[in-house]
């Protein structure tokens, strides 16, 4: 069993390593057509659609808006396709100047974003009315200056970025308040749900979604051991403060040390999120995983706790004990803080599977930055609640407590649920995820 | 008859395990218990673990420290007792 859990993981190891290797030689090779743009002034408007062949906003603006330019002679449209490799200059550069296309669609007017959109009768309707306005006064083409500059076929320089900044002033986002799937203010999408009363489905989705994965997440027993014997450590000691001082330190550094992972995570989902494949590629990892971990438990049949790695797990043993009873409080309470990173660090490749398949779907939701790190801090509140249960209630009552492995095994296989049906819906219905 | 409790600080079964067997000591103080911590006695209590390397494991011996019956796990404490009436004589 465990020779075929190895060659599994050696399986999932390989094709990860091959598909980032194919990314890099893709893009290392891949070169863009250049074109030239040309707006001539008072008579020609250029719309620039940045879509997505996956995202159903996407799909619904791309028909109004070429019948909206086959419909006017003086109507270009430029349309560039996020996975497309020939769109990678342009939307870097576009990037640079400032227009956030972290989320799609985003229709450029010359100097006018709009973010998102709904239908034909409310971000369509805005839409028109901005080309009617550049058709009398098409003011600068902030991305035909880009691509007069090369911004097709190659990345700018910071330079020429703010060379193009200075000619053209700021780009204003025309519509800050249309975001895809959002309806407008007059329609009602709330449901009456007894006790709560009127909720917003589309408003409590994300933050559900977030707190049931964190919780789940959470239930890998992956560091638990580290702080079960840090407790016992720390029930020894005679000093409540001191106990609940290095205690809540040790788990805080575990948090943080997991926040900055999933940080890191979403800022490369974030970055490269456009590019299709990536999203193929955490499908398949995700549907992967899910079945590896429902196999997991239903092949699994210890029960309690497994002592492998005891060498390991020893040595970081020794070190915690020699560290939390030195002298100095602050000696103690930094050696805490840099083991507790340290041990995390190591078991995160335990736990890889839910945060970077969360991270992945939060980035494919359109928000703002604050917004994004405030769910991953809502998360790891959710994942570190067993944490904190168990070393509140061991401190109050002095008493060491644990958390049955079998919790842990069910949810390795509502976890495995859940990685599957997220990898399918992240290659079959993207859209499905986009709560916000 | 005597219980041989194999366990570790770090392991989470083991901590719940403890209470349950600090009660049933207490409830029966002829009972003759003895702990491994795993990673101090990692030889002997590899001996009593076998090839499934999960703990906790309570070793249920005869007088002459023959196996009776192993345990593996977290066990409820109307189990234990059973196993321990059953073996009591033995």
């Amino acid at each position: 069993m465990k020779h075929l859990d190895r060659y599994i993981k050696r399986i999932l190891k390989t094709v990860l390593l091959s598909l980032i290797f194919g990314l890099i030689l893709s893009i290392s090779f891949m070169q863009a057509e250049r074109k030239t743009v040309s707006a001539e002034e008072g008579s020609k408007v250029n719309i620039y659609f940045v879509h997505s062949l996956s995202c159903p906003h996407c799909l619904a603006e791309r028909p109004f808006l070429r019948s909206l330019a086959e419909g006017n002679p003086n109507l270009s449209l430029y349309e560039y396709e996020v996975s497309d490799p020939q769109s990678k200059y342009i939307l870097y550069n576009m990037m640079s100047l400032g227009v956030n296309i972290t989320a799609v669609p985003v229709t450029v007017i010359h100097d006018q974003i709009v973010s998102g959109y709904l239908n034909e009768e409310t971000t369509g309707k805005e839409i028109k009315a901005i080309v009617t306005r550049k058709l009398q006064n098409p003011g600068s083409d902030k991305v035909g200056e880009l691509i007069n500059a090369g911004g097709d076929s190659r990345y700018l320089s910071d330079l020429e970025i703010e060379s193009i900044k200075e000619n053209i002033g700021e780009l204003s986002d025309n519509n800050a308040d249309t975001v895809p799937g959002v309806p407008p203010e007059n329609e009602d999408s709330t449901i009456d749900i007894p006790i709560f009363g009127r909720i917003d489905p589309k408003l409590i989705s994300l933050p559900l979604f977030t707190a049931i994965l964190g919780f789940l997440d959470g239930f890998n027993p992956c560091a638990m051991w580290a702080l079960l014997f840090l407790i016992s450590l720390l029930l020894g000691m005679k000093d409540r403060r001191k106990m609940w001082i290095l205690g809540v330190a040790f788990i805080f550094s575990s948090g943080f040390v997991y926040f900055l992972f999933m940080a890191a995570w979403l800022k490369i989902f974030l970055v490269a999120g456009y590019v299709l494949w990536i999203r193929y590629l955490i499908g398949i990892a995700a549907t992967g995983l899910g079945g590896y971990n429902i196999r997991k438990y239903f092949l699994t049949h210890g029960k309690g706790c497994d002592t492998e790695d005891s060498k390991k797990r020893k040595a970081f043993l020794e070190r915690l004990k020699r560290i939390a009873q030195k002298e100095k409080f602050v000696l103690a309470l930094g050696g805490i803080v840099l083991l507790a990173a340290a041990v995390n660090t190591i078991e995160l490749v335990c736990s890889a599977g839910l945060p970077a398949i969360y991270t992945k779907v939060l980035a494919m939701n359109q928000l703002q930055t604050w917004q994004y790190y405030s769910y991953l801090l809502l998360y790891i509140f959710f994942f570190m609640l067993d944490d904190l249960a168990v070393f509140i209630i061991a401190m109050v009552t002095l008493r060491a407590v644990g958390i049955e492995s079998k919790y842990g095994k069910y949810s390795t296989l509502i976890g495995g649920i859940v990685m599957l049906v997220i990898g399918i819906l992240l290659l079959l219905k993207p859209e499905w995820l986009m709560f916000a | 008859m005597k219980v041989i409790k194999i366990g570790a600080v770090w392991c989470s079964d083991c901590v719940i395990m403890r209470p349950r067997w600090q009660e049933i000591e207490k409830e029966n103080p002829w009972l003759k218990t003895e702990y491994l911590e795993y990673d101090d006695n990692k030889a002997e209590a590899d001996k009593y673990l076998g090839e499934a390397k999960d703990i906790p494991l309570f070793v249920f011996l005869d007088k002459d420290g023959m196996v009776l019956e192993k345990l593996r796990g977290t066990v409820s404490k109307e189990i234990l007792l059973e196993k321990i009436n059953t073996y009591k004589n033995k």
